[in-house]
């Protein structure tokens, strides 16, 4: 009897117990809820519409009626077929958006890194450098892209202005590439490498531009690297050279990653892009010119989604997560 | 043997608490040598005065444009034509400010353009730090799911929606509960009268069975709100990170005194995260502040002055003369002046809480 009701009282205890723990997280989950309840009614009722309107629009050709609304006649795939043989720039305009594409993220990611990194040491005026390094990213976005972009333009027509506030002059005023080639050919270090410094080089300035926000998130990475684990190296005698690649390589191969992609995202969505400009320029041509550039637009997204999942699987094979206790 | 007696200092206590030590120190010279003369002392130096003219020039590279513009500004038309003026103007002139200020709305379109960052700077900041504690704290079903989605409104370009949120927002009527009402009819069910008191307070207009959104702050502040508006999703990565290195035992205590989710949220949660705060407040109303998809997609034919209205040749500056282009470019340079203005000086106070916030965070992979 008394073994019983032991038993009985071992038993039931644990279970009132649980069940307590049960509600609580319940309770829990359901303030989650109510904190991402504006993200999930927004996307349920304004974000899903948009984006189904946006694709089922890519299957019609469209016209204004005279009324002010708009007739959506059922075309099948023929924008996107238009898109690929018809128009005569879309497949280049692609193609080239894909190389720069290539070319972009790792220089923005090495760039970014190594600034990081420079940034993140102790040393004379750190605080000024670092804000003149995050003015692109809260100034150089928007309107003054475009104008920049206007700005280009001109320049082109105009061969050399006088007081061109463009940006090529301000990268090749401080070196000529051909210096760097040649300095670089005299190393003997491969043709390839050399043509990638000196187009580096040569678009500084984008570059500097662009790795605004991926510094940042370097720097924060940098900052949680334990100092302990750097003066244990440097008693060890290792040379920066050493501690750069067996300490802070490793430990940043988390962030490598988170800033690989939204390299990727960044670059192929900002207004700059080659690609983007180009269809935004078809998207300006009227109503038939805005269900096509839509079409472009989500073939180009299809596109890229594929690059950022091969980016993600490739950089993820090399992260390493240091295992926290 | 002798030597190293010698060598050692010599100790006599003085009183209780002080000794005198008695030695013969290096000479300065040695001593200078022995810390300067080095390899290891030459490397540190080199190293030193490389990263310094590595960092000037990349702080060159990225305030060239900012000088010559502003020194472009400040140039009179014959300037440009002049081979030998560059960066200081020879007929120094403050024409373009004027005009760009006072002939292109310049007030009209700098109070707008506020009401509007602000708006969307302190909505999405609140809104976003809701979502990114929701998911960083929470361990709900679906939570992972929701993180998807949020990455993918991220990496959506807002170029592949411009149309159908154009079109969403001109005749919005979410659920078809309007033309419900309505009945199907194609007259709106409104008096005209109401429909031109709703106009003239500028806040929507019903059209065609929908509310017309377009040319009223409302599409951007349904976007804020609901955390879809530009970039939202990168704020909500952030703040989710930053809130996951916030220690659970803060909460818990909380709890165990009686605070509810919510209060300890707002009570202690908050106050915390206000440099990270700031950082996004920061990026939220810089990025709507010099945005123009959104103002272009939803002001089209609007009575609102914004920000790009104003980047255009003033009449009084349109003159025909060799050096037109250039001029031209100069004048839309200073319009983008004018226009960033503001936000240099908000810079200038935040810039610390920018870096600080982020550094602060933690942003930690998983």
């Amino acid at each position: 009897m008394t073994n019983e009701a032991k038993l009985q009282h071992t038993v039931s205890a644990p279970k009132a117990k649980k069940r307590k723990i049960a509600s609580l997280d319940k309770k829990k989950a359901r303030a989650g809820w109510v904190f991402v309840l504006p993200f999930i009614i927004g996307f349920l009722l304004v974000y899903l519409p948009i984006i189904w309107d946006s694709i089922y629009m890519t299957f019609h050709s469209i016209s204004i009626v005279d009324g002010g609304g708009i007739d959506l006649l059922p075309v099948g795939f023929e924008n996107y077929s238009d898109a690929l043989t018809e128009d005569p720039h879309f497949v280049q305009t692609l193609l080239t958006g894909m190389k720069e594409l290539l070319f972009d993220v790792p220089a923005i990611l090495i760039f970014s890194l190594f600034m990081a990194v420079l940034l993140n040491q102790k040393m004379v005026g750190r605080a000024v450098f670092r804000a003149i390094f995050f003015i692109p990213v809260i100034l150089s976005t928007g309107i003054m892209e475009s104008i920049a972009g206007a700005n280009m333009l001109g320049t082109m027509m105009e061969g050399s202005g006088s007081i061109d506030g463009s940006q090529q002059s301000a990268a090749s005023e401080i070196v000529s590439v051909m210096d760097i080639e040649k300095l670089f050919y005299s190393m003997k270090i491969g043709q390839g490498l050399v043509e990638y410094v000196a187009k580096m080089i040569n678009e500084i300035y984008d570059i500097v531009n662009r790795s605004g926000v991926q510094m940042l998130i370097f720097l924060a990475g940098l900052q949680s690297i334990s100092p302990a684990i750097y003066e244990a190296c440097r008693i060890d005698g290792c040379t920066a050279w050493e501690t750069f690649w067996k300490i802070t390589f490793p430990m940043i191969s988390p962030m490598i990653l988170v800033n690989g992609i939204y390299t990727i995202i960044d670059s192929f969505t900002t207004d700059s892009n080659s690609v983007m400009r180009y269809i935004r320029s078809v998207y300006d041509k009227g109503t038939e010119g805005q269900v096509l550039s839509s079409a472009m637009a989500w073939m180009y997204f299809i596109i890229v989604m594929l690059m950022l999942a091969a980016a993600a699987g490739l950089f993820s094979a090399f992260v390493f997560y240091q295992r926290r206790d | 043997m002798d030597m190293n007696m010698q060598n050692t200092p010599k100790i006599t206590k003085e009183s209780k608490n002080k000794i005198r030590v008695e030695f013969d120190r290096t000479p300065l010279k040695e001593r200078l040598k022995a810390k300067f003369l080095n390899l290891y002392f030459f490397q540190r130096v080199a190293w030193i005065i490389f990263r310094m003219a590595l960092l000037v020039g990349i702080s060159y590279v990225v305030l060239f444009p900012f000088v010559s513009k502003i020194a472009g500004s400040f140039m009179s038309p014959e300037d440009f034509v002049d081979v030998t003026v560059r960066l200081i103007p020879k007929n120094f002139t403050l024409d373009i400010y004027k005009a760009v200020l006072f002939e292109l709305d310049y007030g009209e379109a700098f109070v707008n353009t506020l009401i509007i960052s602000l708006l969307c700077g302190l909505l999405q900041t609140f809104v976003c730090c809701l979502i990114g504690y929701g998911l960083a704290k929470f361990r709900f079903k679906g939570n992972s799911l929701i993180m998807m989605l949020v990455i993918l409104t991220m990496i959506v370009p807002h170029q592949t929606l411009q149309l159908s949120m154009f079109m969403h927002f001109r005749y919005f009527d979410v659920l078809g509960i309007l033309s419900f009402l309505s009945g199907g009819a194609s007259v709106g069910f409104m008096p005209d009268s109401f429909n031109e008191l709703l106009a003239g307070i500028q806040l929507f207009q019903l059209q065609d069975n929908a509310l017309a959104l377009t040319n009223t702050y409302w599409p951007l502040a349904i976007l804020s709100v609901t955390g879809l508006a530009f970039k939202n999703g990168l704020y909500i990565f952030m703040l989710r990170q930053f809130f996951t290195g916030v220690p659970d035992a803060l909460e818990e205590s909380a709890y165990i005194d009686g605070s509810g989710v919510f209060r300890t949220f707002f009570t202690i949660i908050l106050p915390l995260s206000i440099p990270m705060m700031v950082t996004v407040f920061l990026f939220a109303f810089c990025w709507q502040w010099t945005d123009d998809f959104y103002t272009e997609t939803f002001f089209n034919s609007s009575k609102i002055t914004l920000m790009p209205d104003i980047v255009k040749v003033p009449k009084s500056l349109d003159i025909q003369y060799a050096g037109k282009e250039v001029y031209e470019e100069a004048i839309r340079n200073t319009c983008g002046l004018c226009i960033i203005m503001p936000l240099v000086i908000l810079y200038s106070f935040g810039q610390n809480f920018l870096v600080q916030g982020i550094e602060r965070s933690g942003l930690t992979a998983e």
